[in-house]
């Protein structure tokens, strides 16, 4: 550091057991530690010196606001893209707290999170979907594995089984177009009475949109979503490492670090 | 305090203590410790797990909750050191974990022992310093009915520690202890607790706490991908203006001589972080000092003009990068990190390399061929030191500048004399115009930037430290006055430290602030009346000095350092003194400003 390389005419303090700089780079010859008086010259001796700020050289790049340098041959944009992301967790107590509060804490958006015991004793599996950029589902996957009660944490392919599970309840004063929309959504009557006809419809996002649409009609009065749940296809794992398992051959989950 | 009403009778009779399982009257000598006394308690397995890690020594303080845990420490040959705020006391085990390189231990009461702890464990959070915090609770039975000094402990400071664990059985305490010792050092350090309820801790257990494992969920990564690091070794090979990074994390990993030798091997000029400082010698040809707001000028051009930038335990913090869009612009990023997590977190890496800085070090060594040519682009790096140095000019008629207090305690210091300091235009001072070569000899509050970190970091690093070392504590006024009551800790134990308060009777950070951007509006930040420190670490029973003028600098530091026990310099500065150079918030690093002018 060139700061070092002066030497202190203040010399009570040539004291010092540290070595001395061998920087030569400095070759600003003024010393440090002798309060001698300003010159008449414009330019202090001693001080900061150097170029003003805009009169440096400075490189053309730039960076976009997810910090990548931005080519100008390539589109390194991200834009916000839907991701359902599944991790294996331990289950004991405040682990959804401390998944929720990692979400909120770091402004990730989240669309749905739902959790359920698996067959493992201990271990549970929680689903969310998040409405994010990819360097930002990169990190909530991170950001996830990190916690100590996520076991292992990884997003689904598309081709993903996805599902949820919707209560509808709407007015009853016409059971019968109720009951017929209901057959066509392969959705189950749940409750009836003069009033209200309470429908229960599983399915992908697309499809129970299109019902709640249909059942517009009647006057929707209250409804109850749960947010997605889905598993991998086939002999894929869910979550990267895990084994599929049978209840008596339970899941084993890898380390994935 | 009210947690000091720790004899309220209600909680007394709560607790299930069993108080008559040791006996009361005897001072322990060290043939009597806990290695030959059996487990009775949850709290004598508490202290069985410290033990069995190797603590030599915990911060704290006592209060009702924490009891059975103190009275089995009393058998124990771990140093307690009791603090003056529980505050003190995280900070201490902190700079303590610094020093030593592995956690500190700090200690408080359930409420508002757990609750002071707070500030403590976020500034190990942020900077990645491992610690682990034992706080009492209520009775597990009282838990979650607003009992007297209970605080959600575990809710509030999980997002603050990397884990915390609630103790509920006095069966498996001990264990968990051991764990959360073992996670708070293991990979990316970083804090733990344990909250310890009153009734399993004065519970009856026998059994002995094994050794403590991490748990199996958070095992990290240690070597890099194979096919990752010759990808990036031919980077580097490729790369004209090479720049090694060194982060914090260059320490903590123990790898200080494998990333020396890699920068002189590979002849690649280096900048650190601020808490990479000491990771490489700043008297060293290779090295520009270190980069950031108030970085020096010529770290901030080299990492403005580098083609391929290294970034070695580094978490690319806004105080580092300032604006993104204009951070290192023509350099392709090299980052080595064992947190998985903090890989294009701020800035997109194109070599990530995830493991342990030694270890990935030691593998790109291996798998770089032929070492760039950097000679001309080193040759500019020496052109911008000489361009942009560091200095500052000493007016007859202006009062006495602080940069040159701090020169002369670092030229009346060995180089192995731990600094550390507060929070504001003092700790700038003190990372500038001090030249640290090595590890762990500046210690200090950078991620959370926790004012009042000096003194108790001081009485940790001096607990931490070899004798023969010296421990100095740079500090602000405003930063000292918020934890001067740990002096008393300091005369008490008769720490050898030496305080110099750079006091300048101004919040100064913000009053060059409100200078620069609030149009001189000095709200809050302007003190109209400040104690004279000197004569108040006399009343504490240390040793008091002032200093007003340039001729009583060295004589003062001096005789403050061959005091034996605490002493405090008041160093009456220029008030008006400002830190420069300055890179504004958001602006690009190459812009830094000489001057407030130059904002």
């Amino acid at each position: 550091m060139s700061s070092e390389s002066n030497t202190d005419t203040n010399a009570d303090t040539e004291t010092s057991t540290e070595a001395e700089s061998t920087d030569t780079s400095a070759t600003e010859t003024v010393e440090r530690g002798n309060p001698a008086p300003d010159t008449d010259s414009d330019l202090p001796e001693h001080g900061l010196k150097g170029a003003e700020p805009d009169d440096r050289p400075h490189p053309s790049g730039r960076r976009n606001e997810q910090g990548i340098r931005v080519d100008p041959a390539v589109e390194s944009r991200h834009d916000p893209r839907r991701a359902v992301l599944s991790a294996l967790v331990e289950d004991d107590p405040g682990v959804l707290s401390r998944v929720a509060g990692l979400i909120s804490r770091r402004q990730f958006n989240i669309e749905s999170l739902t959790v359920g015991q698996t067959t493992i004793e201990g271990h549970s599996r929680i689903t969310m979907v998040v409405e994010e950029t990819e360097p930002n589902i990169d990190q909530i996957e991170r950001q996830l594995d990190k916690l100590k009660p996520v076991i292992a944490v990884g997003e689904l392919a598309d081709d993903a089984i996805q599902t949820e599970l919707v209560l509808l309840k709407v007015r009853g004063n016409e059971p019968d177009k109720v009951n017929a929309i209901t057959q066509m959504y392969d959705g189950e009557t749940m409750d009836a009475d003069p009033q209200t006809i309470t429908i229960q419809l599983t399915g992908d996002e697309q499809k129970i949109d299109s019902a709640i649409d249909a059942f517009e009609q009647f006057g929707i009065i209250e409804i109850a979503r749960t947010g997605y749940t889905a598993l991998a296809r086939g002999d894929t794992a869910t979550v990267p490492g895990e084994k599929p398992g049978t209840a008596n051959e339970p899941t084993k989950p890898a380390n994935t670090r | 305090m009210s947690k000091q009403a720790s004899t309220n009778p209600d909680i007394e009779t709560e607790a299930d203590t069993d108080t008559d399982a040791q006996p009361q009257t005897q001072t322990p000598s060290p043939e009597t410790t806990s290695d030959v006394l059996p487990i009775e308690t949850g709290a004598d397995a508490v202290i069985r797990a410290l033990e069995n890690e190797g603590i030599e020594a915990a911060f704290g303080v006592q209060g009702g909750a924490i009891m059975p845990v103190y009275d089995a420490l009393y058998y124990s040959d771990i140093r307690h050191v009791t603090m003056a705020h529980e505050q003190g006391a995280a900070h201490a085990a902190d700079a303590f974990g610094v020093v030593k390189n592995e956690p500190g231990v700090c200690m408080a009461t359930s409420g508002p022992g757990a609750t002071n702890l707070v500030t403590g464990i976020a500034d190990a959070n942020m900077d990645s310093d491992g610690m682990l915090a034992l706080t009492g609770q209520v009775p597990s039975d009282m838990v979650g009915s607003d009992a007297f000094q209970e605080t959600d402990t575990i809710g509030v400071t999980a997002p603050l520690t990397k884990h915390n664990y609630f103790a509920d059985d006095p069966d498996t305490i001990g264990d968990t202890v051991g764990e959360a010792l073992a996670l708070a050092d293991e990979g990316r350090p970083g804090p733990t607790l344990v909250d310890l309820p009153k009734n399993i801790t004065s519970a009856d257990t026998e059994r002995e706490p094994t050794p403590g494992e991490p748990p199996a969920t958070t095992r990290p990564q240690y070597s890099a991908d194979e096919d990752a690091v010759l990808t990036t070794a031919n980077a580097i090979e490729e790369a004209s203006q090479p720049l090694l990074l060194f982060g914090g994390g260059v320490i903590k990993a123990d790898a200080t001589e494998e990333a020396r030798a890699f920068a002189r091997e590979h002849e690649i000029p280096v900048v650190t972080t601020m808490p990479g400082i000491g990771s490489f010698p700043e008297d060293d040809d290779l090295c520009l000092s270190w980069a950031g707001m108030h970085g020096t000028g010529y770290a901030n051009m080299a990492i403005t003009h580098t083609d391929l930038l290294i970034g070695v335990g580094t978490r690319f913090d806004d105080r580092l990068t300032s604006g993104i869009d204009t951070f290192a612009p023509e350099a392709e990023i090299v980052h080595i990190d064992i947190d998985p997590a903090e890989i294009s977190k701020n800035v997109h890496a194109d070599y990530p390399l995830i493991g342990d800085a030694e270890t990935v070090l030691e593998q790109l060594d291996g798998a770089i061929e032929t070492t760039p040519e950097t000679a001309e682009w080193c040759e500019q790096c020496v052109e911008w030191q000489e361009t942009y140095p560091m200095d500052y000019a000493m007016p007859e008629d202006e009062p006495l500048k602080p940069q040159f207090i701090v020169e002369v305690m670092d030229e009346a210091t060995a180089a192995d004399t731990i600094v550390t300091s507060g929070v504001g235009q003092h700790q700038m001072w003190a990372s500038q115009y001090w030249t640290y070569t090595e590890p762990r000899t500046w210690v200090s509050s950078h991620g959370l930037g926790t004012m009042g970190y000096g003194l108790p970091g001081a009485i940790g690093a001096r607990i931490a430290a070899d004798d023969d070392q010296d421990v100095v504590c740079i500090d602000g006024d405003g930063s000292f006055l918020m934890t001067i009551q740990e002096l008393s800790v300091a005369v008490r134990e008769n720490l050898d430290i030496t305080v110099a308060v750079l006091n300048n009777e101004y919040i100064g950070m913000v009053r060059q602030w409100q200078d620069a951007f609030f149009e001189g509006r000095r709200m809050a930040a302007e003190y109209n009346w400040c104690p004279e420190f000197d004569t108040l670490a006399e009343a504490f029973g240390a040793e008091g000095f002032r200093i007003d003028e340039y001729d009583e600098v060295a004589e003062t530091v001096e005789a403050a350092l061959a005091y034996d026990g605490p002493s405090v310099i008041d160093c009456h500065i220029d008030p008006a003194e400002n830190v420069y150079p300055m890179v504004p918030s958001g602006g690009a690093n190459g812009k830094f400003a000489l001057t407030e002018e130059q904002l």
